[in-house]
């Protein structure tokens, strides 16, 4: 990025770099959470057996997160009376920050990143964990109940799910032998069979337990105890309203879009196709590079999804049940996964480790494969054009007499 | 300069770590503290035009308690469990910390391949004896009871 810059004098081109990357950081997390916030809607309606938002306008409806984002904007900011005003100002931009923060160390294809870090993966991990600071704030400063209990809740789960998510990412970092997470994407190029996810046992279930940790991380349900609405009304950020409350929201898909990001990288291949056998920015230039910036926020997109899709699958936890799930399985589990991998690395032979590449790799595709089939060709519960589970008994006084 | 300008890594060849490399963090930073501190005046310049109304009341300024007027203050105590937890936390976390610097170097190839080997196998043997020792820290937590929600 600096090198664009570079008709400056030195200490200008770093700036103005900053200053750019800084804008397209800021509107790609706008643009994205108000795509997300879309999604998030249709999602639900689709999974509820209705259409979702079609009224404001535009195809499937997409002007409804517009029309939210200008009400929004001309909202009345509310401030309690018993808040502590600094603090409940500066709570959302805190959160907003610490999400901000960690796309600098992504990077969206093969050295398309904001600052190459040394220690890329850690600094991810580390500024995203700041955002419960933001969260922790607007509980205790809003002078509110429900946001106290909110913010404490969101403490304790934040804290304990650190840990495992932590564990789980020194997983793929014992093969990688790095914490660049350039070097890391460079490292799965080629076919599907060399992303990490598939490069031994450990790092398959590694996978999955870092993914459930984020989704407990970014406060997603089921693990949403921070703002359960069915107890604490909106916890931590019942007073917030306006504009506020959308910073809160910002933060919180740009933390989503930043660990499903940071999942695609450390495990699924980053930002490469998976069936190209070579790097397609060095063979294809510019086409190749925006290919990469393709997958890569094509795979970042599609785990969002799938968190969208657990949240409208389950329901929510209990307090206890979540803060033993963390202490009682992850937390054994990955601390297994990571003496285990270290085991591998040292013990396993040639033989055994690209049999299990192959054998894993294509009997994961073989496996998406059958499932999509069968979903395809499963006969369906209803026939098309009716709703599944509506009455079509006694018909009513009204429907005879439209002569149904 | 103590460091080595470059690090070898299983990974590669890489660049060492350099504080330079984190300025633009903060030059971030500070981006970030001007786009609140815009927002916050943005606010109040829309305010000011009328394109936002501004109409406090009493009620309306009350800490929400599901319609009812508050009960006391919400600066209350809470569940010492919570403190629990982050005790818990501070421990792994530590343990962490101790592990990051392992995952990276342990599988790293050095200069002579032959020590590489021992050195590699050592190590490997030290770290578990570092989780065995917190696995025991954690089996006696079990056993007190810290994880039991009451």
């Amino acid at each position: 990025m600096k090198e664009l810059f570079s008709f400056l004098d030195p200490p200008f081109d770093a700036l103005a770099a900053a200053v750019a990357l800084a804008g397209i950081f800021v509107t790609f997390i706008a643009l994205s959470s108000l795509f997300f916030i879309w999604l998030e809607r249709k999602v639900a309606g689709r999974m509820q057996d209705r259409l979702g938002p079609t009224r404001v306008g535009g195809k499937f409806g997409w002007l409804q997160t517009v029309a939210d984002g200008i009400k929004l904007l001309v909202k009345e900011d509310t401030t309690p009376n018993g808040a502590d005003r600094i603090l409940f100002k500066m709570a959302p931009y805190l959160a907003f920050c610490a999400s901000f923060v960690a796309f600098i160390s992504l990077p969206f294809g093969n050295g398309i990143v904001g600052r190459e870090l040394s220690v890329g993966a850690f600094f991810l991990m580390a500024v995203l964990a700041c955002e419960v600071f933001g969260v922790i704030l607007a509980g205790y400063s809003s002078g509110s109940k429900w946001s106290l209990f909110g913010g404490i809740r969101e403490a304790a789960q934040v804290v304990s799910y650190e840990v495992p998510r932590a564990l789980c990412v020194l997983v793929p970092v014992v093969v990688a032998g790095t914490l660049n997470l350039n070097t890391m994407g460079q490292q799965q190029e080629g076919m599907f069979w060399n992303w990490r996810v598939f490069h031994d046992p450990f790092t398959l279930v590694a996978f999955f337990i870092f993914f459930i940790t984020a989704t407990a991380s970014c406060k997603r349900a089921p693990f949403d105890l921070a703002e359960a609405e069915s107890e604490l009304v909106a916890g931590f950020h019942t007073e917030y309203s306006g504009l506020r409350w959308s910073v809160f929201f910002m933060a919180e898909y740009g933390s989503m879009f930043a660990v499903s990001a940071a999942a695609s990288l450390l495990f699924l291949g980053g930002w490469h196709t998976g069936f190209l056998p070579f790097e397609p920015s060095q063979e294809w230039g510019l086409l190749g590079h925006l290919l990469n910036g393709v997958v890569f926020i094509g795979k970042g997109f599609f785990l969002v999804f799938v968190m969208m899709w657990m949240r409208w699958s389950l329901p929510r936890l209990r307090i206890d049940q979540v803060m033993m799930t963390c202490l009682k399985y992850f937390l054994p589990i990955a601390c297994v996964l990571l003496i285990g991998v270290g085991v591998w690395e040292l013990f396993a032979p040639d033989w055994l480790e690209s049999g299990w590449r192959y054998l894993s790799s294509i009997g994961s595709l073989l496996a998406i494969l059958a499932l999509i089939v069968r979903l395809l060709t499963a006969p369906l519960s209803v026939p098309k054009g009716q709703l599944a589970g509506a009455w079509t008994g006694l018909s009513t006084p009204l429907m005879r007499a439209s002569g149904r | 300069m103590i460091l080595a300008s470059v690090v070898r890594t299983s990974a590669g060849v890489e660049a060492a770590f350099n504080l330079a490399d984190y300025y633009p963090i903060f030059i971030f930073l500070i981006l970030l503290i001007a786009f609140a501190v815009g927002t916050l005046v943005a606010s109040q310049i829309t305010y000011l035009l009328g394109l936002k109304p501004y109409k406090p009341t009493e009620v309306k300024l009350m800490p929400y308690e599901s319609g009812m007027d508050p009960i006391g203050s919400a600066r209350m105590q809470f569940d010492v469990k919570f403190y629990l937890i982050a005790i818990l936390f501070l421990v792994f976390d530590l343990e962490l910390l101790f592990l990051y610097p392992w995952a990276v170097l342990a599988y790293s190839d050095g200069a002579d391949p032959k020590w590489v080997e021992v050195f590699r196998r050592m190590v490997f043997w030290e770290i578990i004896v570092f989780i065995a020792l917190l696995t025991i820290g954690f089996v006696y937590e079990w056993r007190k009871g810290v994880f039991r929600w009451r």
